[in-house]
């Protein structure tokens, strides 16, 4: 009985972690086996050969590859930075005492309900070159229209503006949820203490908020580093491969061109830097911990 | 005592049921329930169309069989995918559509049967034109039927034309073709309508091809000395035929033509946003049907690419469709051998030609009996059935895929400035060591 008891959380445990282990650890190792094979559209019902980690090196001596580290880097960046800011921004909007701000908080989440088809969809069709309504407001101010999808240089800035639009109500509705939590009696005796708006936003509002942001940061960057929708659907990678990031480069290797050993090598590389991202953050949340 | 009656009862049932369940109570009147599956590419009202008909000749061939066919129709862009995923998880479908150019790749993976013997037995394959019997061929084995095709060609607004003041004759020549557009900017611009339709979508390659081949030119040609294979695909397409043709489309590019990296398959030039348009035989779809009797009234089409010189020049166009065939997975391959022949009958297609616009691949529809419905149906039919003769396919190797990427980013690069040659030899390194050289 007593031996019972000692097992008891571990077999509360139990269901998740059979869960974990089908729909996580199986497919992860699945995958390593594959990125150490030859398996490719020709020969995914024949024999699997082991080949170490040529595909590895097929991948790190592909050009594209690299490009779509760049890519990555700058999609990320970007959409985590305005994904971020434009929601703190909008939750301490919607935080304030003003009227129906519950029905403007409904109106800002649903960009996320959104499917990203139709979003990725929505905005192609804004941004086209020669019939989106952007390029026609252009034109009627007398302007030249712009190759907002045809720029090499631009392309990836849209897939990121749509990215936004998509991903910050997630940011919006979890700071929400941060700043909800956070006792108003400090900032009543903050005030009394004369801190000014400034001062009580950094000295109260985000320290407090600290595990929201950097859990919604985690998140949020691990969400953007995996995420090909848009691309796939706003402009397939081009032009010149400006949007190809590495999980659009991934998907195009297994699935259009039917190399899926190298596409599960770039599955593995992604994985690593998912882990690194995550690690880097954890480690930003451990400093501030111990500064706080 | 109760929970043993309980007990009693529940096993005598439960050994009732096994029981009737073993039982051939109606020999008689059970039929065989036979389901067939299949994945084809959208859309969907053609497969519903072709199958309505083609499944109930069937069941009528087989009264002691309830025949019913389980198809699910993805966008063009899954349909590779699924099957593929399919094909790898042993999933057995019994047919499905190809693209042409995806034959070769899923031959060579083993995933098609081969229907050399059924098509021997069927005896029909000379009523088909000689290259879409060739596009279903896969090392000498037939792995598919190609069931219509489309040919490319060039279409413009008779109204937008006149307004420039530009014969239809201009457009025939690269020269022409230049100025025109040109002309047409200048006139068009202030209404919002843009010349010419420039592809720079995923599938500008395709839109490429017919230039290189009117110039004599190909995309691979097969060579000797292949590290592996001794004579295999090596790519030929930057040749300075191939430069030459690059050449035209940077030129287009210098005269102000947009490329457009959005493709709405023709839907752009229905809605009058471009002038000239080199686009599918599937554009007529685009305009409603009720519009196609006096479709010729107000858009013009010229059956090929604008050439050189049209003096010594024959034009060339891109021919493409949808091919039949079984998965070597599939459980009931001789029923799907049926039911592909069934809706290949002149009876059965032609009703869905008619409809969807497409051009057939056999002979007695394309220029027999059965032409004159077509005729007096489908506009500039005679025009587009043409072109089949001058119409190629694609090469259906299994790395075709890669190697139209690498001419797409050629493409690109050559739109954003850089020269044509440079392009394709950057590109004809990917390709070579994509094929194994």
């Amino acid at each position: 009985m007593l031996i019972l008891k000692s097992f008891e959380p571990y077999l509360f445990l139990l269901p998740s972690i059979l869960i974990l282990f089908v729909f996580l650890f199986i497919p992860l190792v699945w995958n390593i086996y594959i990125s150490l094979h030859d398996v490719s559209i020709l020969t995914i019902i024949k024999e699997w050969n082991f080949v170490g980690f040529k595909n590895f090196y097929n991948i790190f001596s592909d050009s594209n590859f690299y490009n779509s580290i760049k890519v990555t880097l700058i999609f990320v960046f970007g959409s985590v930075l305005l994904q971020f800011g434009i929601g703190l921004l909008i939750a301490l909007l919607l935080n304030q005492q003003v009227r129906a701000s519950g029905l403007f908080r409904t109106l800002f989440i649903i960009p996320w309900t959104v499917s990203t088809v139709i979003t990725g969809f929505s905005f192609k069709f804004l941004f086209d070159d020669s019939f989106g309504i952007i390029n026609y407001g252009i034109e009627k101010l007398g302007l030249e229209s712009i190759g907002w999808f045809s720029d090499a240089n631009l392309a990836i800035w849209i897939v990121i503006v749509a990215n936004t639009w998509y991903g910050a109500p997630f940011t919006i509705l979890f700071l929400t949820a941060g700043l909800l939590s956070i006792n108003p009696t400090i900032y009543e005796a903050a005030i009394i203490d004369g801190a000014t708006k400034f001062r009580r936003f950094f000295h109260i509002t985000l320290p407090l908020l600290k595990s929201f942001i950097l859990t919604n940061l985690i998140l949020v960057t691990v969400w953007t580093i995996n995420f090909f929708d848009l691309q796939l659907i706003m402009t397939n990678g081009g032009p010149l491969s400006s949007t190809t990031t590495m999980s659009l480069y991934m998907y195009k290797q297994a699935f259009e061109f039917g190399y899926f050993s190298e596409g599960a090598s770039v599955g593995i590389l992604l994985i690593i830097m998912n882990i690194a991202v995550a690690f880097v953050y954890l480690k930003l949340f451990d400093v501030r911990n111990k500064n706080t | 005592m109760a929970k043993l009656k309980i007990l009693i009862t529940i096993s005598f049932a439960i050994f009732s049921l096994y029981y009737i369940s073993q039982m051939n109570i109606l020999p008689v009147i059970a039929q065989e329930e036979i389901t067939l599956t299949a994945i084809f590419a959208e859309p969907k009202e053609r497969w519903d169309m072709l199958l309505e008909n083609a499944t109930k000749i069937l069941n009528d061939r087989h009264p002691d069989k309830t025949i019913k066919i389980d198809y699910r129709v993805l966008p063009y862009s899954d349909t590779r995918t699924q099957i593929l995923t399919a094909m790898a998880g042993k999933t057995p479908i019994d047919i499905v559509s190809l693209d042409q150019i995806w034959l070769g790749e899923f031959a060579e993976a083993g995933f098609l049967s081969d229907l050399t013997s059924n098509t021997q037995k069927w005896n029909k394959s000379s009523d088909w034109y000689e290259q879409n019997w060739e596009g279903g061929l896969y090392n000498n084995q037939v792995k598919g039927i190609w069931a219509w095709t489309d040919v490319r060609a060039l279409w413009y607004w008779k109204d937008l034309l006149n307004k420039a003041d530009i014969s239809p004759k201009e457009l025939e020549n690269w020269s022409g073709y230049i100025s025109a557009s040109k002309k047409l900017k200048q006139f068009l611009q202030k209404d919002g309508i843009e010349g010419m339709h420039l592809v720079g979508a995923a599938h500008s390659p395709d839109m490429w091809y017919p230039y290189l081949w009117m110039l004599g030119g190909e995309i691979l040609e097969k060579r000797e000395g292949h590290p592996t294979k001794q004579n295999y695909w090596y790519p030929t397409y930057n040749s300075n035929l191939g430069v030459k043709a690059l050449q035209f489309l940077k030129d287009q590019v210098d005269a102000g033509i947009k490329p457009q990296i959005n493709h709405y398959w023709g839907q752009e030039f229905a809605d009058k946003k471009f002038a000239v348009m080199l686009e599918g035989s599937w554009l007529l779809g685009q305009f409603d049907k009720s519009e196609w009797n006096t479709l010729k009234e107000k858009i013009g089409m010229i059956p090929m690419f604008p050439v050189p010189n049209t003096s010594n020049t024959t034009t060339s166009t891109l021919m493409g469709g949808w091919l039949l065939s079984i998965p070597e997975t599939s459980h009931n391959k001789e029923l799907a051998w049926e039911l592909i022949t069934i809706m290949l009958e002149p009876n059965v297609l032609i009703p869905m030609l008619l409809q969807q616009g497409y051009l057939p691949t056999q002979k007695s529809i394309g220029e027999g009996q059965y032409a004159t419905k077509l005729k007096s149906t489908i506009p500039y039919y005679e025009e587009l059935v043409s072109l089949i003769s001058l119409g190629k396919g694609r090469p259906n190797i299994p790395e075709y895929p890669i190697v139209a990427e690498h001419i797409r980013n050629a493409i690109e690069h050559v739109y954003n400035g850089m020269d044509p040659k440079q392009a394709l030899d950057e590109a004809s390194k990917q390709s070579s060591k994509a094929l194994g050289w």
